[in-house]
């Protein structure tokens, strides 16, 4: 990626950047902490929403929970990595079938079994595609991962479709709820909380670790993995690390899914969930933990607000924002009032402005 | 005998369907370096403008012949317009283009629905050999195939053009010394690369019958052949494809298809991963 980082922000909608990390930033000077306030109303409005949405919007409010746990997977390797990996919905839907196979064929409803049998699945098989595609004698090259990524959750929705003991191209249908003791998790506020819950649990876990000294080796990775391998650190372990930690959250939030859907189908682990993904996080402002969720709260709720009307022409809307984001706000949504200062964030008493570049460098 | 035959004649055509999705792909992956998510879609614009002719009553082989010439110059408008700003960042090449590709596909779909929609093909019948019949068009897709791939390379290999067209791809900044206008020359390799790909979607809209997710089918298969036969020269991916294309339709005579579907992909990555130069690797022709 360039090189130069232009001190001048550019407007939007002036000339447009080639790169993607110096496109119009609104770098603030001074030391007001703009992030914690947005985190603070974004879940003061988290928590309020099921007392202000009807019945039928608290669940579709715990789906976009549940995604915006899973954009927070996709985040963490691509926002703070800077690995791309285009096959996320492989470990979500891995996770997905995996607990939906688990209730099925073994009556395992208990939540303290399935959520962590979800993501270890995920884990495993993050652990198994990052360190396949990542490490090694030579440095795998960014798109090679990329298209390896993309590959593998390609190859897995086309084995679940062909797959009669994973039900082919229906998936598996009515899988019994989550349990706790004799209590069911059934859609509805119970279980919007109980994700919820789990979404601020794993949002801090990961809000300590980016913001430790792992995270600075990260963000240092991002910003010139050259550099990093040269201090000494093994770029690559970093790398399959946060990977299969990415894939762990992922696991999670499919497992999730699939028990609040009710069902999984191949989709799930395919290509449309895993670039649906991406799109959260580049809307939201990907290196940001709270743009991924914020990105996976406007997309599903546009998508949802705007598909009754007008369900033909929101994907070309949403194709054509997309673009425009890319085009002229590569830091996504968040970075209208979120500086670039705060974004890098500061590591102990070494807050320095950060400079950007070759993010995508060999 | 005659299975045997008819089984080899259907492999062979399958390859050269995915070797001429591959070139345009391959050349733009190549020359510029960029992995374009929307050559999907430029093979559904090309089999979209095919049916359109088609049903406005005008021969298919019109609409095959203006396919590739209006996706070519819907390239070269979005290089100039968009893709230009993405040549130092591969992945936001990606994402950038994906868009594009998210916009395209989804117009279509609008204008044709959820529609699996047939056209005729052009030649009609079967070329009977003895006792075996094979189908005409699927042969004629073979020849047209090799044509292309023979032009494409004598375009690239032999003509002012194409050396003035490596010359910007290897070497930018000396090339624009030399005088060449490398801005015009980035325009005319994307408009190329798009032209075939929808040259590609005007032949294979007969066999496969068209539908908005006809491009997304063979993006991955595309990439994958691509980084198998090796990025830098157009040899390379043009293996590639006849490698994968081969692989994907030999493998299911011998084992249940969806194992086969998958171990295409599987052997693919694991043999990128460890020659991830290629099949043949070094820059050029």
């Amino acid at each position: 990626m360039g090189a130069v980082k232009r001190a001048i922000p550019a407007e939007i909608g002036g000339e447009a950047d080639v790169v993607m990390d110096s496109g119009g930033t609104a770098r603030r000077a001074s030391a007001r902490k703009v992030l914690p306030i947005v985190e603070g109303v974004v879940l003061v409005a988290a928590l309020l929403a099921p007392l202000l949405l009807q019945d039928y919007l608290t669940v579709f409010a715990t789906r976009v929970i549940i995604l915006a746990l899973f954009a927070l997977s996709f985040d963490l390797v691509w926002g703070y990595a800077g690995i791309m990996s285009f096959g996320q919905a492989l470990f979500f839907g891995s996770a997905g079938y995996g607990v939906a196979l688990l209730a099925r064929d073994l009556d395992i409803t208990n939540i303290f079994l399935v959520l962590p049998a979800g993501t270890i699945i995920g884990l495993t098989f993050a652990l198994l595609l990052g360190g396949f595609l990542l490490l090694g004698r030579h440095p795998s090259s960014v798109i090679f991962v990329s298209l390896g990524t993309l590959t593998g959750s390609y190859a897995a929705d086309r084995l679940a479709r062909g797959w009669y003991y994973l039900g082919g191209q229906n998936g598996i249908p009515s899988i019994a709820p989550m349990s706790l003791g004799t209590y069911e998790f059934t859609e509805g506020p119970a279980f919007y909380y109980l994700v919820l819950g789990i979404l601020v649990v794993v949002y801090l876990l990961c809000r300590f670790l980016v913001r430790s000294q792992f995270g600075l080796a990260l963000a240092g990775l991002r910003e010139n993995e050259q550099r990093i391998a040269f201090f000494g650190y093994k770029a690559q372990h970093l790398k399959a690390i946060i990977f299969t930690i990415g894939g762990g959250v992922a696991g999670l939030a499919g497992s999730l899914y699939a028990f609040h859907e009710g069902f999984v189908w191949p989709n799930m682990v395919g290509v449309v969930v895993s670039t649906q993904v991406v799109l959260y996080v580049l809307f939201g402002g990907s290196g940001t933990l709270i743009g991924a969720v914020i990105g996976a709260v406007i997309v599903e709720g546009v998508s949802f607000w705007l598909s009754d009307n007008y369900r033909d022409i929101w994907p070309i809307i949403l194709g054509l924002l997309l673009l425009l984001v890319i085009l002229f706000r590569p830091l996504g949504l968040i970075s209208f009032v979120l500086g670039e200062r705060e974004r890098v964030g500061s590591f102990g008493a070494r807050a320095k402005e950060s400079v950007k570049e070759n993010r995508d460098a060999p | 005998m005659a299975n045997a035959f008819v089984a080899a004649f259907e492999i062979l055509s399958f390859g050269a369907i995915i070797v001429l999705i591959v070139l345009g792909l391959g050349i733009i992956a190549s020359m510029m370096g960029i992995f374009n998510f929307a050559q999907g879609e430029f093979v559904l614009l090309g089999a979209y403008i095919t049916y359109l002719a088609y049903a406005k009553g005008l021969p298919i082989w019109a609409g095959m012949v203006a396919a590739p010439f209006v996706v070519g110059a819907l390239g070269f408008v979005l290089e100039a317009l968009i893709i230009r700003r993405f040549y130092a960042a591969p992945i936001v090449a990606m994402l950038g283009t994906y868009a594009l590709g998210l916009i395209i596909r989804e117009s279509v779909r609008g204008l044709i629905g959820g529609f699996y929609l047939t056209v005729p093909e052009p030649i009609g019948g079967s070329i009977d050999i003895g006792a075996m019949h094979i189908s005409a068009w699927r042969f004629t897709i073979i020849v047209i195939t090799l044509l292309v791939m023979a032009g494409c390379y004598l375009l690239l290999s032999r003509t002012n053009f194409g050396l003035r067209m490596r010359a910007t791809l290897e070497n930018p900044s000396l090339a624009r010394a030399s005088g060449i206008s490398t801005p015009l020359m980035y325009g005319a390799t994307f408009a190329f690369g798009s032209a075939l790909a929808g040259l590609a979607g005007a032949l294979i809209v007969p066999v496969f019958s068209l539908y908005a997710d006809l491009g997304l089918r063979f993006l991955i298969q595309g990439f994958v052949a691509v980084m198998v036969g090796g990025v830098g020269s157009f040899i390379g991916p043009v293996a590639g494809a006849g490698v994968i294309g081969t692989l994907s339709a030999a493998l299911p005579w011998v084992m249940a298809p969806v194992v086969a579907d998958v171990l295409v992909f599987v052997l693919a990555i694991v043999f990128i991963k460890f020659r991830p130069q290629g099949l043949i690797a070094g820059k050029g022709v």
